[in-house]
């Protein structure tokens, strides 16, 4: 879906200096996850590697860890036990967990979560904060990327003024703002309409192709599930089947 | 967009909730502008009567009383002497009610002493002799009590005719009736008493002279004390305790808009709860999060104070026209106070944003992933 990129974008991407160069973007062994004080397992030893310009669709039923295993990713919340690294660095141990998030990845929420009182161009230099970009060129850089996702018309408007996929959309511009190498998306078609769903999906689709960037989706859709490159599907807090997508069953 | 931007928007998004809170601070800022302008305007107006009288030294006994304490005109007679004394003045201050007015400045001065000599007549004359029953008014005090020359003014038991009407160079000196000592003396029951001895020094006596000079005095002097013009009053109870009052109360009202802000933005962090674990999930460091709340917080008390400093101008104003203090005291509305009453106000934003700067911070991001 072109239509959304009538610019080109690799002058959207920056150069941050990645992390060294490893094997895998993620790779996790062992990983446990308990809440109230081990009384509720969300994730029971989940063992992954995922590459670099992967698209890997994260399936399962609700209560199944697919949640906690993005907030893992996304260095929100820390394993009990196992390990989990980021292009060979343990993510437990960072030091500086904003910088990583800010940098590395970009989240695409279920709920879209833009401010209400920002404008559709302020929610998109949020995240823009934390780098070292002047007012005007935050301003020129969220400008471009609304530009790019065919929004150029309504950067000005509040999120209660779009519909819900222009939010969505604004989201993903929101998520590219820092040039991650990885979007992290949270059923982002989830509280869409099946029309809507899928020019988002072609959207996500689109970017990773483009900017070879590391797309991990979680849904509980199959059909949403097919469009990745991989498919790992999750239940009671176990990987229950990792591979080509098409295989997916509801109950392999 | 700025970072500014970001934390005005997030203070305009409950608009009234932030113009209660505004109005909070405001009016503990009134009150310390007004209090506090008037208490120091009480020692500025006074301060600069006596030196429109050119008075360098005062020696008076108020320190441990409320009220000036009438001592011994003869006192003057043990200091008049002294190297470095210009002059003296024996000097009878009394605040009374007089006909409508509620506290008017009576003041009797020694016939012929140097105190007389900063009234400038508008109209009229001085009195002819010590012992005519006759003031002269100053402007102020002359509009008060709607007197012209001609007309009689009515002290206690005494009529006493309005000679003149005179411009002091002061504020206080202009809301005085001025008359002589010793028929101040008479009509208030204090024969050969006095309140005070305004003392001129040598032209070109510097301050440590002048304290030099005070603390001569006051060794020859046990029962008074003497010090410089303005010092005097600062030192007395009856001082400290108005300005204890004022300072009392302000801290009261201040304490009352530091919670008012603290529980705003305590509302407001949980209120955005969600938001704030976006933000953190899209990269903001939590020192970020705190600086935003802090600086909501402190714009919190800058706005307050600024609509404070106006709301006590105006309180100022309408204490100045109160029939009580009307031509007693000019209130001192200076740079000073002004910067004294913004820097309280914006503590107050910063200290009420302390808590809630730290329940902030200690929200998780996962919390955007729900919901």
């Amino acid at each position: 879906m072109a239509r959304f990129f009538a610019q080109p974008t690799a002058d959207l991407v920056s150069n941050h200096e990645r992390p060294a160069a490893a094997p895998f973007v993620f790779e996790a062994a062992g990983l446990i996850k308990e809440y109230d004080e081990g009384r509720v397992h969300a994730l029971r030893g989940v063992d992954f590697q995922i590459g670099d310009g992967e698209f890997v669709a994260i399936v399962g039923p609700s209560g199944s860890g697919k949640t906690t295993l993005l907030q893992m990713l996304g260095a929100l919340d820390r394993p009990s036990a196992g390990t989990l690294s980021y292009r060979g660095e343990s993510l437990p141990d960072l030091t500086d967990d904003a910088a990583y998030r800010a940098r590395e990845i970009g989240f695409i929420f279920q709920a879209f979560h833009l401010l209400p009182t920002f404008t559709a161009i302020e929610n998109v230099m949020m995240p823009m904060f934390e780098n070292d970009l002047s007012g005007s060129a935050r301003t020129a850089r969220a400008r471009e990327l609304l530009k790019a996702i065919g929004l150029e018309q309504r950067v000005d408007h509040f999120p209660s003024k779009l519909s819900g996929g222009e939010r969505q959309r604004v989201a993903i511009a929101r998520s590219l703002a820092n040039s991650p190498s990885v979007l992290l998306a949270d059923e982002p078609t989830g509280n869409l309409d099946s029309k809507n769903a899928v020019l988002i999906l072609d959207l996500l689709t689109d970017l990773h192709r483009q900017r070879q960037m590391t797309l991990i989706l979680i849904t509980h859709d199959m059909t949403v599930a097919r469009r990745a490159s991989r498919a790992i599907q999750m239940k009671d807090g176990r990987i229950i089947f990792d591979g080509d997508p098409s295989k997916l069953t509801a109950d392999s | 967009m700025t970072f500014l931007n970001v934390v005005t928007r997030g203070l305009w998004r409950r608009p009234i909730r932030t113009g209660l809170t505004l109005l909070g601070i405001a009016v503990g800022i009134a009150a310390v502008v007004t209090l506090i302008g008037m208490s120091r305007g009480f020692i500025t107006s006074w301060t600069a009567g006596m030196k429109s009288r050119g008075t360098d030294i005062v020696v008076h006994n108020m320190r441990g009383s409320l009220t000036p304490q009438p001592f011994p005109a003869s006192t003057r007679d043990r200091i008049a002497h002294l190297p470095g004394v210009a002059g003296t003045c024996n000097i009878l201050v009394n605040l009374m009610s007089v006909e409508t007015a509620e506290l008017m400045i009576l003041s009797g001065r020694e016939w012929g002493g140097f105190a007389w000599d900063n009234l400038k007549l508008v109209s009229g004359r001085m009195p002819n002799d010590q012992m005519e029953k006759a003031v002269v008014l100053g402007t102020t005090a002359a509009e008060i009590l709607k007197k012209k020359v001609g007309d009689t003014v009515q002290i206690e038991t005494e009529e006493l005719a309005v000679v003149g009407i005179a411009d002091g160079g002061a504020f206080v000196e202009n809301g005085s009736i001025v008359l002589s000592l010793p028929l101040l003396q008479q009509i208030t029951g204090n024969p050969d008493k006095i309140s005070a001895i305004d003392v001129r020094c040598d032209s070109g006596m510097d301050q440590a002279g002048i304290r030099k000079l005070c603390d001569d005095m006051s060794r020859l002097i046990p029962e008074a004390h003497a010090e410089p013009a303005g010092e005097h009053l600062v030192h007395t109870e009856g001082y400290r305790m108005i300005n204890a009052m004022s300072w009392g109360t302000s801290l009261l009202a201040v304490i009352v808009g530091v919670l008012g802000v603290t529980n705003t933005m305590l509302m407001s962090v949980f209120e955005r709860q969600q938001e704030i674990a976006i933000l953190l999930a899209l990269g903001w460091r939590r020192s970020r999060i705190v600086r935003m709340i802090l600086l909501e917080s402190a714009l919190l008390g800058l706005l307050g104070g600024i609509i404070g400093i106006g709301l006590g101008v105006i309180g100022i104003q309408l204490m100045k026209s109160a029939p009580a203090i009307r031509g007693l005291l000019e209130p001192d509305l200076s740079l000073n106070l002004i910067l004294i009453a913004v820097t309280i106000a914006v503590s107050v934003g910063v200290l009420s944003g302390f808590y809630p700067a730290w329940r902030s911070s200690r929200l998780t991001p996962s919390l955007a992933l729900h919901g």
